[in-house]
């Protein structure tokens, strides 16, 4: 007949190994399990995006916010797959970005930016 | 072919008409500052009076989009600088650089709205060229020097980088329809 005192010491033990074993696995946890996405901002203003190149991880968020009084959009370069409506003065618009993007103004085509993921 | 040439030759004469006019301001008496917000006011609207032709005249997409973004650009110029006169409690004031500029501007609209259809994107877009060098020799050397009050001068130097990019975006153009 066990005493109670060392069933609470089995119990204590138990607990103390399973707390080392969740340890040890958070501990081989994949980075990218943990990785909090974070959000970029790119502001448009005097004609420019700032800053014109941009790296961010896999599943960041970029926001283009227009500063400038003329309107702005922010458009896919190579085929115009993707494009947000033209901004206002003080309107935003973000993208989660899951690959390397170069992008332009559609309204001024001589504005040009890129958005790389870091390796 | 002769008919071409004389009307690049045109172009070419009212803007080194205009851009002599507006260097002379250098010589003369500095511009006030209710002067050159009627310079910059005239100037936007001048682009916009062609935009309009343009928009009119032409079936060439890239000639239209360009033409709205002209309208659309110096509109909102001629907004930020109706907003700090009316701010400032400036009235523009009609002056000879204004006055010049509209002279020349009527004589480049009769071309416009009388230049053969085939040959009017060109000509277009060649006078935005000319035109856009021009005016931003002029904002760089005449009015934003010349600016006293800072937001007058701010505002000079936010329409600066416009100015540039639309010139580049002319120049694309200008490559795309000589092809």
């Amino acid at each position: 007949m066990q005493t109670h005192k060392s069933l609470v010491s089995k119990y204590l033990l138990t607990l103390a190994v399973m707390i080392c074993f969740l340890v040890i696995l958070m501990g081989f946890k994949n980075p990218e399990d943990t990785y909090k996405p974070t959000r970029h901002t790119v502001t448009i203003f005097k004609m420019k995006f700032n800053p014109e190149n941009l790296v961010v991880n896999k599943g960041d968020t970029v926001v283009w916010i227009n500063k400038d009084f003329y309107q702005h959009d922010v458009t896919e370069l190579t085929s115009k797959k993707w494009t947000s409506k033209p901004l206002n003065q003080g309107e935003s618009w973000s993208k989660v970005i899951t690959e390397d993007i170069k992008y332009y103004c559609d309204l001024h085509k001589v504005m040009k930016g890129t958005i790389t993921i870091a390796k | 072919m002769k008919t071409k040439m004389n009307y690049k030759l045109i172009v070419i004469c009212t803007l080194v008409m205009g851009i002599s006019s507006l260097m002379m301001a250098q010589d003369t008496p500095p511009l006030t500052d209710p002067e050159i917000a009627s310079v910059a006011v005239v100037a936007n609207q001048i682009d916009i009076d062609y935009g309009k032709v343009a928009i009119k005249r032409s079936k060439n997409k890239e000639v239209t989009d360009f033409a709205n973004r002209m309208i659309e650009d110096h509109s909102a110029v001629i907004k930020q600088a109706v907003a700090l006169v009316t701010k400032l409690g400036v009235t523009p004031k009609d002056n000879a650089v204004s006055q010049s500029l509209m002279t020349q501007s009527k004589e480049t609209l009769k071309k416009l709205n009388s230049v053969s259809k085939m040959d009017f994107d060109k000509t277009y877009i060649d006078n935005e060229v000319a035109y856009h060098e021009a005016v931003i020799g002029a904002v760089k050397n005449v009015l934003i020097p010349q600016a006293q009050n800072s937001e007058l001068k701010d505002l000079l130097e936010a329409v600066l980088p416009a100015l540039e990019a639309h010139l580049g975006h002319a120049k694309m153009a200008q490559t795309k329809i000589s092809k």
